[in-house]
């Protein structure tokens, strides 16, 4: 019997010595291991003498069961002590910088098109492209610029041939569409345009979204509910419209849209020439004799057509004071949208 | 055009300050662009439209403003009192088509010089010089304040006191009065005197027949002539005045003779002498052309219900005569508004002086389209987000390029690149074509950032090109082009690849963004790429672009000032890649077995690809394999000379159950031997 106190006081002063788990792998083998201490002892148990025996092995028993216990929980203070130095040794410096390829970003003339032809595409406009190199026809003719009118002075033009120009404007599309197409109508159509012409506003290549409504009784006054609705999205719904009479061959009533000036509300500043105002886009009922020219009904049909510039808007809202910016793709510009 | 506001107010008594003239005028349709202040005179700076000639003048804005303000118009006094009754000249109209009227007078006995202050101040606020020549002056003052151009003969140049209006014929030349001697168009309109052409009408005098401060006998000229002659014959001689510019867009027929009158007046208050009776041509005589409207379209297309009398009263306001017909008008437009012919132009006027802002604001009845799904446009979006996410930024070109830059890129003569339109009129002979490729434009934008200190470029651009097929207009294509440039500077995180993987990887990601799996990379053709460093791009076989290093002999005469620069560049047709991606997408199943991954490295003849090396495996034709994947490529050291070591992933997996150790093991030993007899390589650590 004392030989089994000794044995278990010889366990708990080993184990109060372990530090590591490989050390009390040791001691578990040493004792309860297959050739262990106590593991022998439970074999040998057959040469105790049989009147001792059960005292012997319930004591024995005891043992083992507490030598068990007694490992279990070393190892869980064990594990627990490595954790806790893990957490305490293993250490980045967060502050370093992650990795990552920074996204491109979008050319700011696109991210504002794809703004005007959202709002445009909620309100039920179908997008319709054409040609950039277009027929002298359809970029003047059938818009009601015949050649020697003093409305092609409007337009400075790039030719190709006598015939062949590059568009002055998305306004060539209108009439391919309508050639094709029956009203109703409603579209837009975005895209690239040329002008030889070149200074701080102006660009040889610009974009611009045409637009096109016609059916049955359509008014000016749905003219001034669509665009009021479009610059409302585009720029809030507290900015000031006004509409004003204007010029375009292929429209008429003609007229500018003007916003009030978002850079001194409305008070007059350079950016407005202290009018208070900024135009924003060129509009008009279609002129009669363009749908002459593609075969509608002018008793049965109206529409309004509208036109703006992507480069003028983007400047607007943010600030850009020089066109050519969109055009040199210095990637500190273009990173900054 | 600058309007005087002191001058204005000689027409129309108007007592409100300049800002609401701006305001009313703008809102009218003329634009008042800017006011300056000029010795306590306003000057405005209007914005005539070209539909509006009849606004070029002093008197034409007062007219407005008039009809803006409700006050009246003052029109100018231009009765002549004394007249020598006989004409003394002699003028014929030739070309009655191109002149409808040609009026004039005689004035005897002028002193030419200087004019007087108040008329020099006048002139030379509204932007004309004073020319030391009151007889000069007096003709622009005239333009200016009633606009009407006129011109003023010396008239002892003029032979045989005749004037004959007719055009220039074959092999004419003249000498202007800003001397230059033009070669005369054939159709160009010319004023003669008996034997020799004395003006190019309605555009410049010649100089032998002006007046100088030696003249002392003047014809003075009011004519019309017909627009589109003037503006032909101005655009061919490239020569602009303040008389051709109004003559183009239309004169006033009726008023030429007050205009005429005016000036002679004038003359005759300033440099003195005697004026003639008119001599006064005007074959057919103006009738103005009636427009009818009803009053229910103008309810229809403005959207707002006018009342009879405040339709016609609008008209009046503005000077308009028109005449109820019950359910229709009639419109008699004066011959100073030529514009108002048909419907519509009846309307604007309405509708301008009623007010744009008075007509209400109404949400169209709509009707819904099926036209709003673009499948290009997704397909598009979608690349630029692929492109956007691999760090791309994305860069807009003009459409033009330099003859010079397909000899830069050695493009071959039959190469479709090389059929490309060039402008007539361009702005600069380095962008006088429209561009055949991106690539130009790319490197451009290299160039230009890479001289301004950035290191890190990463563009590419979707925009259309232009090839020329010989038919009436050019096949205009989409094309995504792409350029790359990364200096290896330190960086924290060590990652050496090379910058031809990199836009590889990021093409191959868009390709699995469009979900297009037949694509290939085999060595390129494009001579300005860098032979060892470049691959054209084949979806299914046929090319749809390239991808490389630019070649060194390009990159020279780049004059960058670094060495070896690794300048990445590709482009594709954008219309073929989308051509690939799948209309509809099914399902497959996941796999329900396990699989068992073994790998194999060989070591092999550099020669021999990557691709070519994962085709054999391939083609080994086990059903078992499901996928092949290289994860490790080397060359150098423990490698010999000229070989390289490959070493792939396999993938084993049955669809119908699970695959035994053993089994797999059988196969991939049979593989092994396979490849490495197929490629002649040997195993790794074998050789």
């Amino acid at each position: 019997m004392d030989e089994l106190l000794s044995l278990k006081k010889a366990f708990l002063e080993e184990i109060g010595l372990v530090s590591s788990l490989a050390e009390l792998q040791q001691i578990r083998t040493k004792y309860s291991g297959k050739k262990g201490l106590v593991t022998a002892r439970l074999k040998d148990l057959s040469s105790i003498s049989p009147d001792k025996r059960p005292q012997y092995g319930k004591i024995l028993n005891q043992i083992k069961n507490f030598i068990e216990d007694e490992l279990k929980n070393k190892e869980l203070a064990l594990k627990d002590k490595e954790k806790e130095e893990r957490l305490q040794t293993e250490r980045i410096d967060i502050s370093l910088p992650g990795k990552f390829t920074p996204y491109g970003r979008e050319h700011p003339i696109n991210q504002v098109l794809s703004e005007i032809k959202n709002i445009f595409i909620s309100m039920g406009f179908d997008m319709e492209d054409g040609p950039e190199v277009e027929l002298d026809y359809y970029n003047f003719e059938a818009l009601n610029i015949p050649k020697d009118h003093p409305a092609r002075d409007m337009q400075d033009t790039f030719y190709i041939s006598d015939d062949i120009v590059l568009r002055t404007h998305t306004s060539p599309v209108q009439i391919r569409v309508m050639e094709k197409r029956k009203p109703p109508l409603k579209i837009i159509a975005p895209g690239k345009v040329y002008r030889c012409d070149a200074d701080v506003s102006h660009t040889a290549m610009f974009h611009q979204v045409e637009g096109l409504m016609v059916d049955t009784d359509v008014s000016f006054s749905d003219l001034k509910g669509v665009l009021e609705l479009f610059i409302h999205s585009l720029f809030g719904k507290d900015t000031p419209v006004r509409f004003r009479p204007s010029y375009f061959p292929f429209t008429e009533p003609s007229a500018e849209v003007d916003i009030g000036c978002i850079f001194c509300s409305g008070k007059g500043c350079r950016v407005c020439k202290t009018t208070g105002w900024i135009e924003i886009l060129g509009a008009g009922l279609v002129n009669p004799r363009v749908f002459e020219m593609v075969g509608y009904n002018t008793d049965e049909y109206s529409g309004f057509a509208f036109g703006m510039g992507v480069e003028r808007i983007t400047m607007l809202k943010y600030s850009i004071d020089d066109i050519r910016l969109f055009y040199d793709n210095d990637l500190r510009f273009l990173r900054q949208f | 055009m600058r309007i005087s506001f002191e001058w204005l107010k000689d027409f129309v008594d108007i007592r409100v300050p300049a800002e609401k003239i701006a305001d009313g005028l703008t809102m009218a349709g003329l634009e008042v662009e800017g006011m300056e202040d000029v010795n306590g005179d306003t000057i405005f700076e209007v914005n005539v439209t070209p539909n509006r000639p009849d606004c070029l003048s002093i008197l034409g804005i007062a007219r407005e403003a008039a009809a803006v303000f409700g006050t009246p118009l003052k029109t100018p006094d231009t009765f002549i009192d004394e007249v020598i009754p006989d004409p003394a000249f002699k003028v014929e109209i030739s070309d009655p088509e191109l002149c409808g009227r040609y009026a004039g007078r005689l004035i005897e006995g002028v002193t030419v010089g200087d004019s007087p202050d108040w008329l020099k101040r006048r002139l030379e606020k509204c932007g004309i010089r004073s020319l030391n020549n009151n007889i000069v002056d007096i003709t622009n003052y005239v333009l200016i304040e009633l606009g009407h151009p006129l011109h003023a003969f010396d008239a002892d140049k003029l032979s045989g006191n005749t004037i004959r209006v007719a055009r220039a014929g074959a092999g004419r030349s003249i000498i202007t009065l800003d001397g230059f001697e033009r070669e005369l168009p054939d159709e160009a309109l010319l004023i003669w005197d008996q034997k020799s052409p004395a003006a190019i009408a309605g555009i410049m005098g010649g100089e032998e027949s002006g007046v100088t401060t030696a003249t002392h006998n003047i014809f003075l000229e009011s004519a019309c002539f017909s627009p589109v002659s003037i503006r032909r014959t101005s655009k061919k001689l490239g020569l602009r005045t303040e008389s051709s510019y109004r003559f183009e867009r239309g004169s006033d027929i009726e008023f030429l003779e007050v205009a005429l009158n005016r000036a002679a007046l004038l003359v005759k208050q300033i440099c003195g002498g005697a004026i003639h009776e008119i001599v006064d041509v005007y074959p057919e005589k103006y009738v103005p052309k009636a427009v009818e409207i009803s009053y229910n379209k103008v309810k229809s297309l403005l959207g707002v219900e006018l009342r009879k009398d405040q339709v016609l009263g609008t008209l009046e306001r503005i000077g308009i005569r028109s005449e109820d017909r019950g359910d229709t008008f009639l419109v008699y437009p004066q011959a100073f508004r030529r514009d108002i012919c048909e419907y519509m132009d009846v309307l604007e006027e309405i509708a301008r002086i009623y007010g744009y802002s008075n007509i209400p604001v109404r949400t169209p009845k709509t009707v819904l389209s099926g036209n709003i799904f673009n499948r290009e446009n997704i397909n598009v979006n979608k690349t630029k987000g692929a492109l956007r996410k691999a760090g791309f930024t994305e860069v807009i070109n003009y459409s033009f390029m330099n003859p010079s830059d397909l000899d830069l890129l050695s493009i071959p003569d039959n190469d479709i690149r090389r059929k490309a339109l060039s402008i007539r009129n361009p702005l600069r002979q380095e962008d006088s074509m429209m561009r055949t490729s991106l690539a130009p434009s790319l490197i451009n934008n290299f160039i230009h950032n890479f001289s301004r200190g950035i290191r890190d470029i990463r563009m590419f651009e979707i925009s259309k090109i232009f090839i020329d097929k010989g038919e009436q207009l050019p096949y205009e294509g989409l094309r995504l082009g792409g350029i790359f440039y990364q200096e290896r500077i330190p960086a924290i995180w060590k990652d050496d690849i090379q910058g031809f993987f990199i836009v590889k990887g990021a093409l191959q990601a868009l390709f699995e963004e469009l979900k297009v799996s037949e694509y290939s990379f085999v060595p390129s053709e494009e001579v300005f790429l860098h032979m060892g460093k470049s691959a054209d791009i084949l979806l299914n076989f046929g090319k749809a672009g390239f991808i490389g290093e630019l070649g060194p002999h390009v990159v020279e005469t780049l004059d960058l000032k670094i060495h070896k620069p690794e300048i990445i560049i590709f482009e594709m047709d954008i219309n073929i890649l989308l051509s690939f991606v799948p209309g509809r997408l099914s399902y497959c199943q996941i796999p329900r077995y396990p699989s068992i991954e073994r790998d194999i490295a060989v070591i092999l003849d550099e020669k021999i690809t990557s691709a070519e090396a994962l085709n054999v495996i391939k083609n080994f034709g086990s059903e078992f394999i499901e996928k092949v994947e290289l994860f490790d490529y080397y060359q150098g050291k423990n490698i010999p000379r000229n070989m390289k070591s490959l070493a792939f992933r396999i993938i084993y997996r049955s669809k119908e159950r699970t695959l035994t150790d053993s089994e797999v093991e059988s196969v991939h030993k049979r593989l092994v031997e396979y490849v490495l007899d197929k490629t002649g390589g040997g195993l790794r650590g074998q050789v």
